[in-house]
């Protein structure tokens, strides 16, 4: 640690924040209140302290008057922290030097109407900051080494494209697929809304290159199990599940397929078309690599057959394939795991599930792929029959409480209306009708769009439809809803109707969040930094988002999403250096029992228990690890851990400048939150 | 306008009359209702609700439209067509859709009683001395005299006497 021997010369600067502050608080009284307090040398106010003019009178005040303590009442210390300690740090001084007092937030913003009150509570914040700047010292700046390699979690086109753009500029990239092949999503569309691209046309030289890319390392059939480590040295334990198939050898020809003789549901296609227990998902599979399903492998299961094994000209097959376990380093990890679909069979008013021909708009997409179960032509489930009348309910899931997803899924809106457009391409005959509550064309050219949609005569229905009811004999839908341009309510018959459903956080991010600590925002979706302004950082520094797993997208959020945190993760490891909050906790070995109650309790595994020096059991924290989140510190029985920069010393000082304005007088606290 | 059962359902509707001149725009709206606040004889008569007509035609609800005596009301100011935002030109739609009425025999009686003086007169007034004597207070010239044989050929062309007569008694 730095050593401060000087007595503290304290600068105090008050924001008004335009009349953000000023509107409430007499800035003015403030300041001047602030000159009385000890060891204050300056106080000013100022219009915008974080502007230009603001930073220069700080830096010249440090240098004219000697500071050495700093203190900025303004805004919250998440919006410009960082820019005052840089203030600090260009004059030489120590960035742990300054103090900030959030005097807009937690005082004018919350008692608009109580000017002198919130003057008044101004006035304490200010006195507790004083108190505490007395005692804070300076930290030394902490740099740790990082590896120019990432990890990318998830092989959808987020995972491709970050994979993609942080090979190209040099760096190593792990790409994690869970499945035996990388694609996602992308890759079981038709065309992509509002171009009408062929979806897996556009996607499938990308998955190529991601593949052929001597930077990039795809890992397919494999999750991520473990991550330990900090930024900048990642240590990732990856699971590489068995494909009983020679990557190396395979050269998928797909004889093995055609002489398999057990047929399962074809999951690519939702379950409607059928493969075989050998197989590749779909015919532009990356690695284009067979896979056999154990579960259902008839030599797996009964011991017989092995017909794969025998017709293989490349003697590809192994089924003494085992599992293994990959280890890497990484210095940064971006998590572009997607979502899932919601399933509709819970909302028992439109009978998914029950009717047959009640379909999912996943369903439709397979139904209407040219390479999907029925060749691209549409066909009722129930009879196999053409429809001619098809209706598409919106938001089935999205936008509703009762399913605990409250949120608009974005693309459902644009999805539906390409389906309807496609099929009004080829069948001008069939009757659509989009049942909608609002029709959200927010993107580029998506107006346009839902304006082509109804000069193909595709019929838009305000009105969320309030049940489904099926003819058994037809097995035509009867859709009953209030048709709120007409004013009116219909009962329309048609012969498939198709659920829009929600996009949902994937089940898959239970453990991942346990592997790898990124909140959850309260829809369940990751939770980046700041909404606005770190976008795709993580509060765990190092991780970054891409893609749907960080909220509902489309494919081009989801690819410039991708572009933004392959460009985050470069910035952050081309330096080979990456600079942390030095605000950790440390443990006075002395004072530890080892009792290990902090050991659980951090989320972030900084600490470990081991035998120290002097040979007793011994919490250690690691500095580069922790994030400074105090939950240890204050867990402690014996006080053997201090959260550097949150010292009990400075806490208590600020504690007590706020119960009493001089030592014996208790301040009287008129003040009421909210107002 | 009431929507009474599925069966009154007919989704051609919406083409037969998108094919009338001046019905083809009809697929663009999306019921943003700036024609119904647009229009002044909404401001008079409640039952007039233009933007609920293109609904009822769009979903097929084809005896409801054409049996409607509202769709007769649209005084063609043309408001409408010049403040949508989707080009739809409600006016025209509007003619397009009681053409279709005319055709299926459901004139509104005032219409009847307009047409039979046009084929009279060949004006929408009969007493042409009455509005010479007015224009001749304001220093007007009298009436250009119609041109009969013309009006008689456009008249034959357009089938006006043949579908007045279809129309049946309500």
């Amino acid at each position: 640690m730095v050593e401060v021997s000087e007595e503290p010369r304290v600068g105090v600067y008050v924001c008004h924040c335009g009349l953000n502050i000023a509107g409430t608080v007499d800035c003015k009284t403030v300041s001047e209140y602030a000159k009385t307090l000890p060891n204050v040398v300056i106080a000013r106010d100022h219009k915008y302290i974080c502007s230009d003019s603001g930073q220069e009178q700080i830096k010249k005040d440090i240098k004219e008057l000697n500071l050495n303590r700093v203190i900025v009442a303004s805004c919250s210390p998440r919006m410009h922290e960082p820019t005052f300690r840089n203030v600090l740090e260009e004059t030489g001084l120590n960035p742990y030097l300054f103090e900030m007092v959030n005097i807009r937030e937690q005082c004018s913003w919350v008692h608009l109407d109580q000017h002198e009150k919130a003057t008044q509570k101004a006035k304490e914040l200010v006195r507790m900051a004083v108190a505490r700047a007395q005692l804070l010292e300076p930290l030394e700046i902490k740099e740790v080494d990082a590896l120019k390699s990432v990890l990318v979690i998830g092989g959808g086109v987020s995972g491709i494209q970050a994979a993609l753009d942080l090979a190209e500029q040099g760096f190593k990239v792990f790409l994690v697929e869970k499945e035996p092949t990388v694609g996602g999503h992308m890759a079981q569309l038709d065309k992509t809304f509002p171009t009408m691209d062929c979806s897996i046309c556009i996607l499938a030289p990308k998955m190529v290159d991601a593949a052929k890319h001597p930077n990039i390392t795809l890992l397919t059939n494999s999750e991520v199990q473990d991550v330990s480590g900090i930024v900048g040295t990642f240590h990732v334990k990856v699971l590489k599940k068995p494909r009983f198939v020679d990557e190396k050898k395979c050269v998928g020809c797909g004889v093995c397929a055609t002489k398999c003789p057990v047929k399962r549901p074809n999951a690519f296609d939702m379950g409607l078309g059928t493969r075989k227990a050998i197989y590749v998902p779909f015919p532009q599979s990356v690695p284009l690599v067979y896979n056999i399903e154990k579960e259902h492998c008839l030599y797996f299961t009964k011991g017989v057959c092995r017909a794969c094994e025998k017709f293989c000209e490349a003697k590809a097959v192994n089924f003494d394939q085992k599992e293994e376990t990959i280890e890497l380093d990484v210095g940064a990890i971006i998590v572009a795991v997607g979502f899932d679909s919601y399933d509709p069979s819970t909302l028992k008013e439109y009978g998914y599930g029950v009717y047959k021909n009640v379909i999912t708009n996943l369903e439709l997409e397979r139904l209407l792929n040219a390479s999907g179960p029925t060749e691209g032509k549409l066909k009722r489930l129930s009879d196999g029959k053409e429809p001619n009348r098809i209706a598409f309910i919106q938001c089935v899931g999205s936008r509703d409480e009762r399913t605990g997803h409250p949120y608009c899924s974005s693309i459902c809106c644009m999805a539906a209306i390409k389906q309807a457009v496609l099929m009004k391409e080829k069948h001008p005959e069939y009757e659509i009708y989009i049942f909608y509550n609002d029709i959200r064309a927010v993107g580029k050219g998506f107006e346009e769009f839902y304006r082509r949609a109804r000069e193909s005569w595709v019929n838009f229905v305000k009105g969320i439809p309030s049940e489904i009811v099926e003819d058994p004999e037809t097995r035509n839908l009867t859709i009953r809803a209030a048709d709120m341009g007409l004013g009116k309510i219909i009962e329309l018959e048609v012969d498939i109707a198709v659920l829009s459903i929600s996009l949902v956080p994937p089940k898959s991010l239970e453990d991942l969040t346990r592997i790898l600590p990124i909140p959850r925002g309260p829809d369940g979706f990751l939770l980046e930094a700041h909404p606005k302004l770190r976008p795709v950082d993580t509060p765990t520094m190092g991780a970054f988002l891409a893609g749907a797993c960080q909220g509902p997208k489309d494919i081009p959020a989801s690819v410039a999403q991708a572009k933004a945190a392959a460009s985050s993760a470069a910035a952050l490891l081309s330096k080979g250096k990456i600079r942390v909050e030095s605000s950790v906790a440390f443990v006075n070995e002395d004072n530890c029992s080892g009792c290990r109650i902090c050991e659980p309790l951090c989320k972030y595994d900084a600490i470990e228990v081991k035998e120290s020096s002097k040979g007793k059991p011994t919490a250690l924290i690691s500095e580069v690890a922790c994030t400074g989140c105090g939950v240890c510190a204050s867990a402690c029985p014996t006080k053997a851990i201090t959260l550097r920069h949150f010292t009990d010393q400075q806490l208590l000082a600020q504690v007590k400048a706020a119960l009493f304005k001089e030592e014996g007088a208790c301040v009287d606290r008129g003040i009421s939150h909210g107002s | 306008m009431e929507v009474k059962e599925k069966s009154k359902i007919d989704p051609k509707f919406k083409y037969e009359v998108a094919r009338v001149a001046g019905g083809e725009n009809i697929r663009y709206c999306f019921q943003c209702g700036k024609c119904e606040a647009t229009c002044p004889i909404r401001r008079f008569e409640d039952s007039y609700k233009p933007a609920q007509i293109i609904r009822a035609t769009l979903l097929g609800l084809k005896d409801m439209v054409l049996d409607s005596d509202v769709i007769w009301l649209c005084a063609t100011c043309y408001s409408c067509t010049e403040r949508c935002p989707q080009g739809v030109r409600l006016t025209d739609v509007m003619r397009a859709i009681r053409n279709l009425a005319i055709q299926k025999g459901h004139v509104h009686p005032f219409f009847k009683q307009q047409a039979g003086v046009i084929t009279r007169a060949g004006r929408i007034f009969e007493d042409e001395e009455f509005i010479n004597q007015m224009r001749g207070e304001l220093g007007l010239p009298p009436l250009t005299p119609v041109n009969r044989d013309d009006l008689a050929k456009i008249l034959r062309h357009t089938n006006v006497k043949k579908l007045l007569k279809n129309e049946k008694e309500k």
